[in-house]
């Protein structure tokens, strides 16, 4: 049996229940296991339950390939988990939360920044870009 | 029979079994069987194939060949087992056989194909442009039938829709993998390669991994198996399916689409009369409109009448009937004789 004193149970001060992305796999290969954890808990470390997986890199059918539980999503969001940011926003994707305003944000501010590089080479032909803010 | 104590332990692959077992509960679950009973023959409804008295004159006619269903498949190689028995237990042994057989013939379920899946769920244009690939999402729910399981695609053009048929079967198949069956379709179900199979006479080995691979209505399934009943009924080579769980769907088959007649010849050249009559009733029943039906009727025919009228009334083939006819009655004549 453990005891509270000892080194494999360790006990945190504060904290609290988080639903995030804990990464795995190789170099130039990640791999996210999406996890319940404590907050204070190591990145990659040891975890309440695992919820799902992600896979950044597309496949052989150009798709990044996600899973997710949705049940015991739920069960730890009743039980007032929180969530990080990269997963709100891939749970607004996936249609189970509303969109993230970030990604709604982020999308508006890539299409500015494309429309304005667009508009700039056409403007000045000489290669001084600088000017811009 | 010693043969028999043998093969006693021999089973098809647990993979496939299991998968066979599971799958079957089709049938209750999509309350395919209408109108069970032959009440349907008059009616407006038409009778389908999972019918209890199509399933029967199906089942008879598929025949219960032991040494045929308990064939060694290639296993891990073990030195055979035999048992001493008596009179009584080689019954029992006999009797179980027959229920395991009977279990293991259980037929595959024809249904029609499944309509592609179009609906879209949410529509976010300005989220164009963003990704460079699609998103698919799985729901991982354990205890969800994978019928019911939400499989959403999000595309790079910012549209949430369902997934389509072959995305789900890919991702069901990557998260709850089932034996015998490969995430992408292996290149031996395409028509070109199925060639190369039916030369081989292997018809019974892809039909069963086509069962492990495909869902009973995926148009891959359907596709694969009107290949393999053509080529059977191209070349006659019937006897491949008789003693399996083909055989009912082939038949099935063949009567929609009235083209029975090599099947008879070769029932009758290999003495098999009552299937014959099964086969000219289950027709019968399938098109009650036609004229060999309505003469039956009338006249109440039963056996060798039944086949004769038939052969004048509806097959393509009927002077090949006829001789076939006319050597089994003579080969019935000797042997009563002699």
């Amino acid at each position: 049996p453990l005891f509270a004193g000892s080194r494999l149970l360790k006990g945190y001060r504060g904290g609290h229940v988080v639903i995030r992305f804990a990464l795995g796999g190789c170099t130039n290969r990640p791999f996210f296991r999406i996890v319940a954890a404590h907050s204070r808990r190591a990145r990659d470390g040891k975890y309440l339950e695992q919820l799902g997986c992600l896979d950044p890199l597309p496949n052989a059918h150009g798709e990044r390939v996600a899973g997710l539980n949705l049940e015991r999503l739920r069960y730890w969001l009743g039980c007032g988990a929180q969530l990080s940011r990269p997963a709100e926003k891939l749970l607004g994707l996936a249609g189970f939360l509303p969109l993230h305003p970030m990604t709604v944000t982020s999308a508006e501010r890539l299409r500015r920044r494309r429309a304005q590089e667009a508009v700039a080479p056409a403007a000045d032909g000489s290669p001084s870009p600088g000017d811009l803010p | 029979m010693a043969a028999l104590g043998v093969c006693g332990s021999a089973a098809l692959p647990a993979r496939l079994s299991r998968v066979a077992r599971t799958v079957w509960g089709w049938r209750a679950q999509r309350g395919l069987g209408q109108d069970a009973g032959p009440a349907d023959e008059g009616k407006a409804a038409k009778p389908s194939f999972a019918d209890e008295a199509v399933q029967n004159l199906l089942y008879k006619m598929t025949g219960l060949n032991l040494h045929k269903v308990f064939r060694p498949v290639k296993k891990e190689l073990k030195p055979p087992k035999y048992k001493l028995m008596t009179e009584a237990q080689l019954e029992e042994a006999t009797r179980k056989a027959i229920e395991e057989a009977k279990e293991r013939l259980t037929m595959p379920p024809v249904l029609n194909e499944r309509e592609p899946i179009n609906d879209i769920l949410a529509d976010d244009k300005f989220l164009e442009g963003t990704e460079s690939t699609k998103y698919v999402f799985t729901d991982l729910t354990y205890s969800v039938p994978h019928r019911e399981r939400f499989i959403v695609v999000r595309e790079p053009n910012g549209v949430l829709r369902k997934a389509t048929w072959e995305e789900r079967d890919r991702m069901i198949q990557i998260f709850f993998p089932k034996e015998g069956r490969r995430v992408i379709p292996p290149v031996l179900f395409k028509d070109e390669h199925l060639v190369a199979v039916f030369q081989q006479d292997r018809h019974e080995d892809i039909l069963n991994r086509c069962i492990a691979q495909f869902e009973p209505d995926s148009p891959d399934y359907i596709r694969v198996h009107h290949r393999t009943y053509d080529d059977i009924e191209k070349h006659g080579k019937y006897d491949l399916l008789r003693s399996t769980r083909h055989f009912g769907g082939m038949v099935w088959y063949l009567v929609n689409r009235k083209r029975t007649d090599g099947l008879l010849i070769d029932m009758i050249h290999r003495d098999l009369l009552d299937d014959a009559t099964s086969l000219i009733t289950l027709y019968h029943m399938l098109h009650p409109e036609c004229q060999s039906a309505r003469e039956a009727q009338e006249g109440n025919l039963q056996g060798v009448d039944l086949i004769k009228v038939f052969a004048k009334t509806e097959s393509q083939k009927e002077g090949y009937i006829q001789l076939a006819l006319q050597a089994y009655e003579e080969a019935m004549a000797t042997s009563t004789a002699s």
